[in-house]
């Protein structure tokens, strides 16, 4: 852990550990690049990081904090022949702005304090929080403990008539300085306690740890660019991902689930049979693109959607939930993201979206170990202070970094927030997202499962309003303690986080200002902040050596395809003969067993293929029983995917698998619908009293059949599934057996 | 019925204490005086027949010696369920950064409710030591190890022994918290590859 000197020679620098930088950096490594990767901050993945409860507080307190930058050294001492400098600069806090906190629960609730759930039955008092708040910082290095809990918070009485406007004035507004601290006592309990137990303050702070709160909010789209490259480059084994398990919007101020795949159309109760068709009818036709959909190139997606004659429900659905687009959005750009949605679904789950288990911040964190594993040095709390630049060619020669040591290298790979503003070519005016983070007590739309992982999309509650995304995340991600929910809301700015969303927060959940009725999930805790867009930066036309490459940070969109576009490129200009991320070896695949190692002093070659055949032996015996454990072990596991395992599912034979049991399934809920219409039909003509008995007869023995029929397709389904399970398992073994 | 335990288990520790020795020596039974710094693999995997029906996979997760100064990713600590920590007994300075590298692990990996996970302290290069040395027993009372080994990966002593140590108290772990356990909250689920799942060792108790 010493301050060790570091090597003076790289081939690649890269400064900044956001996603962009850490996909560079193990796509380099991987394919033997000597990379060191260090960050200014002391924690991984920048702007895309994601804190515990107390790691995001004392991340908003440095940000009150960073306005005084540091002095620059001069470094012209360093200076060789023919070189000059460009000094970067050593403040990011420009890419965020409009910090407001708000804190809608009491400190303690005495009576929570004895149901609350948590193992511990010691009553917690101040000081005991304050210290366990202590290091448990997940991404923090230092234990400074800043006791940002405090005084960020507000504690509002549920009860209080606090207006909007008040509470904007909330001494957290951005450029003020923070207050120093001093803790709120709670308000005296003068009034009685309400109905719903709410979630203390002090059990937020407690249960901090539990918390994996992201800054960026994202979903990954099953077949995007980022899951697929996971899988390729086995980075996937790192990580563990939940499916987003169902799709909501907001609409004429209600919550409603969004059927969007077969399945989930089959089984709706909201749409009628022939919305569902037509739904079908228009999923099926907007796979290829039509001369019926060039007409309209150019108009608005809406214009297209109308003319389908397609209802409001449907239009609805498509274009906000689907498409995920804006009304005047032109129609080839709808078509092309309601495609990306519907190429994505049914890859692993009933949406077409995973979220990874402990928050989006693991993804930068599983590149950068790949990166470390294939030699990759790093180092936080790091920076590089300026560029060593050849005056004759323009190129980057190494870089000076935070201690003043020379390190050479033939690229330079940098987050655009180092980069001064007057060599960057930006989008004018600057680009950025609103964000706003809620801790909540309840669902926004509760169903059997209190674990649902829900995209909601939110069409403009107003005129001239953004549409907003917004996530909901259950403890079952581990983003959030057990009893409550993550809530990320994500849009383009028009104004300050605070003006665009807190309408909307507002509306779909109880906070203080709003106590009219009281279905609506409490908040507890909320974050509002934006931040830069990091596709508002031009990949071109910046004022820097051209082997210095510039990353952008988070973009405003839902997936990660700029970002990973955007890697890709960069590492393409650095190594254009190279392949990209390519898959790195799995460390089961040698193992060593205990009665092998009974053996000293054999070469090392010769000791690997003297284990590797006694280990084959060994599995060979034990396979049988391995087998049937893991088979165990497979049910009782959670739904989380192992991107691996799925990745399995592209190829030839288990996409037929997969196909065949889609397509038999779609066969047993259409043919059961058509056994519900004729059974209706008897009835009615029942009920008209028809004289034609024979009719009726013949009715009910179609009715007969049918069912039989259904019977018959289910039994096939079973039996195909089995069929396709087994031919999987064998599959699986010839690899060891052939050997 | 035979159960598999699989436990991810780091080796921490300062710069050239001879981490990678004593896992080449444990897994491998190799030992070279030469570094060479292994590229590419996360962790080497020890197969222990623990006893008539428990098999034991151990993962043993080195520092990518890249990462050694001292930034560890979560992905590294995340679901450990022991330690070793290693110092050089013929350098003082890597004796005086086992607490930093305790600290660092206690404040970034627990059990559940909050404990720490057992650390074994290793006193690495043994064989250079002439004399008897203090003990530390308590050192490793009052700094939280549950024991410590004088070790060579050189003469191949007491490693075995040490990860034996780790184990015995890995499983103590593993067994007094199912009770404590709420039967909602064991979603902690592994490492994504083909021992997926198995980290969590309670699944593996429950057969
Ligand atoms: N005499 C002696 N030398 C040892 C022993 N263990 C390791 N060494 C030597 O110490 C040096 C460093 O050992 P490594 O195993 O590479 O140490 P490490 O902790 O993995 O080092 P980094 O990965 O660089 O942090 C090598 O030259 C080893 O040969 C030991 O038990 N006795
Ligand atoms: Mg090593």
């Amino acid at each position: 852990m010493a301050a060790e000197e570091l090597p003076s020679e790289f081939d690649v620098v890269i400064l900044g550990t956001g996603l962009v930088e850490s996909v560079v950096a193990a796509a380099c490594s991987r394919v033997g690049q000597r990379v060191l990767h260090l960050d200014r901050r002391s924690y991984y993945a920048a702007n895309w990081a994601s804190f515990t409860f107390n790691g995001l507080l004392t991340w908003i307190q440095q940000h009150h904090e960073e306005s005084q930058s540091e002095e620059v050294q001069d470094r012209s001492s360093l200076l060789e022949e023919g070189e000059e400098l460009i000094y970067l600069c050593n403040s990011d806090s420009a890419s965020i702005s409009n910090l407001q906190v708000f804190c809608y629960t009491r400190e303690t609730h005495e009576e929570e304090e004895e149901e609350a759930p948590t193992p511990d039955p010691d009553p917690a008092d101040t000081t005991e929080v304050e210290t366990s708040a202590d290091g448990d910082n997940g991404v923090k290095e230092t234990s400074e403990t800043v006791s940002a809990d405090s005084k960020e918070k507000e504690t509002k009485d549920e009860a209080s008539d606090e207006k909007e406007e008040e509470q904007s004035q909330a001494p957290h507004t951005d450029g003020e300085e923070p207050e120093t601290a001093q803790p709120q006592p709670p308000t005296a309990p003068s009034q009685s306690e309400p109905v719903r137990k709410k979630i203390s303050y002090t059990h937020l702070v407690k249960e901090g740890r539990r918390f994996n709160i992201d800054l960026v909010s994202k979903l990954m789209f099953s077949r995007g660019s980022l899951v697929d490259l996971l899988i390729k480059s086995n980075v996937s084994r790192y990580a563990e991902f939940k499916n987003i398990t169902r799709i909501l919007t907001y609409r004429n101020g209600n919550t409603e689930q969004v059927p969007c795949s077969r399945a989930d159309v089959f089984a709706s109760r909201q749409l009628s049979v022939v919305e569902k068709r037509k739904l079908m009818r228009f999923l099926t036709s907007c796979v290829e693109e039509t001369e019926e959909q060039q007409v309209y190139n150019g108009r608005p997606y809406l214009e297209f959607l109308r003319d389908q004659h397609l209802g409001d429900n449907l239009q609805h659905f498509l274009l906000h939930s689907i498409a995920m687009v804006t009304e005047d959005t032109p129609t080839e750009v709808g078509l092309t993201s309601t495609r990306h949605f519907l190429r994505s679904l049914g890859r692993y789950g009933n949406t077409p979206f995973l979220f990874p288990v402990y928050g989006l911040g693991e993804i930068p964190q599983c590149f950068c170990r790949m990166c470390a594993v294939f030699g990759g040095i790093y180092c936080l709390r790091h920076s590089v202070q300026c560029l060593l630049v050849d005056k004759n060619t323009n190129r980057c020669k190494g870089v000076i970094d935070s201690r003043g040591q020379r390190i050479s290298c033939s690229h330079f790979v940098v987050e655009d927030g180092f980069v001064s503003a007057e060599r960057k070519k930006v989008a004018t005016p600057p680009r950025s997202i609103s964000r706003a983070v809620l801790i909540t007590d309840a669902s926004i739309l509760p169903s059997d499962s209190d674990q649902q992982v829900s995209m909601v999309t939110v069409p403009p509650i107003a005129a001239g309003s953004p549409s907003v995304t917004m996530v909901e995340l259950c403890s079952a991600t581990m983003t959030c303690a057990p009893g409550t929910y993550l809530v990320h809301l994500t849009c383009q700015s028009v104004g300050s986080a605070h003006e665009d969303l807190s309408p909307v927060v507002t509306r779909m959940f109880h906070t203080s200002e709003s106590h009219d009725q009281d279905e609506r999930p409490s908040v507890l805790w909320c974050l509002y902040f934006n931040m830069a867009d990091g596709s508002a930066a031009q990949v071109e036309g910046h004022d820097l050596p051209s082997n210095v490459h510039m990353c952008s940070g988070p973009d405003g969109g839902l997936g990660h395809e700029h970002a990973i576009t955007q890697a890709q490129s960069i590492f393409d200009k650095i190594l254009p003969q190279e392949d990209f991320c390519p898959p790195a070896p799995n460390p089961e695949d040698i193992i060593y067993t205990e009665e092998e190692t009974k053996k000293e002093g054999v070469e090392e070659e010769e000791e690997k293929e003297t284990t590797k055949e006694g280990e084959e032996e060994e599995e060979e015996k034990t396979n049988e029983e391995e087998k049937e454990t893991k088979k165990e072990k497979e049910e009782e596991e959670e739904e989380t995917k192992p991107l691996k395992e799925e990745h399995k599912a592209i190829q030839p034979e288990e996409l037929w698998r997969a196909e065949v049991l889609d397509l038999l399934t779609q066969l047993v809920l259409v043919q059961k619908e058509a056994a519900q219409h004729q059974a209706q039909v008897v009835q009615l003509l029942g009920m008209l009293g028809t004289q034609n008995s024979q009719q009726i007869q013949d009715l009910q023995n179609m009715g007969r059949h049918q069912s039989l029929l259904v019977e018959n397709h289910q039994a096939l389904l079973l039996q195909t599934s089995r069929i396709a399970n087994h031919l999987h398992d064998i599959t699986k073994k010839p690899a060891a057996a052939s050997q | 019925m035979q159960q598999e335990l699989l436990f991810k288990v780091l080796v921490i520790g300062d710069l050239g204490v001879g981490k990678t020795s004593i896992i080449k020596r444990y897994v491998h039974q190799i030992y070279s005086q030469h570094y060479r710094a292994t590229i590419g693999v996360d962790f080497a995997l020890k197969v222990l027949r623990w006893d008539s029906d428990t098999v034991i996979r151990l993962q043993l997760w080195d520092i990518a010696g890249q990462e050694r100064y001292g930034n560890m990713t979560r992905v590294y600590y995340r679901e450990a369920v022991g330690a070793l920590v290693v110092f050089d007994v013929t350098r003082a300075s890597t004796f005086d950064a086992v607490l930093k590298w305790k600290d660092d692990l206690d404040s970034k990996v627990t059990l559940n409710h909050g404990r720490p996970v057992p650390a074994v302290l290793l006193a690495n290069k043994s064989d250079h030591l002439a004399s008897q040395q203090p003990k530390l027993d308590s050192f490793c009372r009052e700094n939280g190890f549950v024991g410590w080994f004088e070790t060579s990966a050189k003469e191949n002593t007491n490693i075995e022994e040490a990860a034996r140590c780790l184990v015995e108290h890995i499983l103590n772990n593993e067994e007094s918290p199912m009770i404590e356990r709420e039967p909602g909250s064991l979603v902690l689920s592994g490492f994504t590859n083909a021992t997926k799942g198995h980290l969590n060792c309670s699944s593996c108790v429950k057969q």
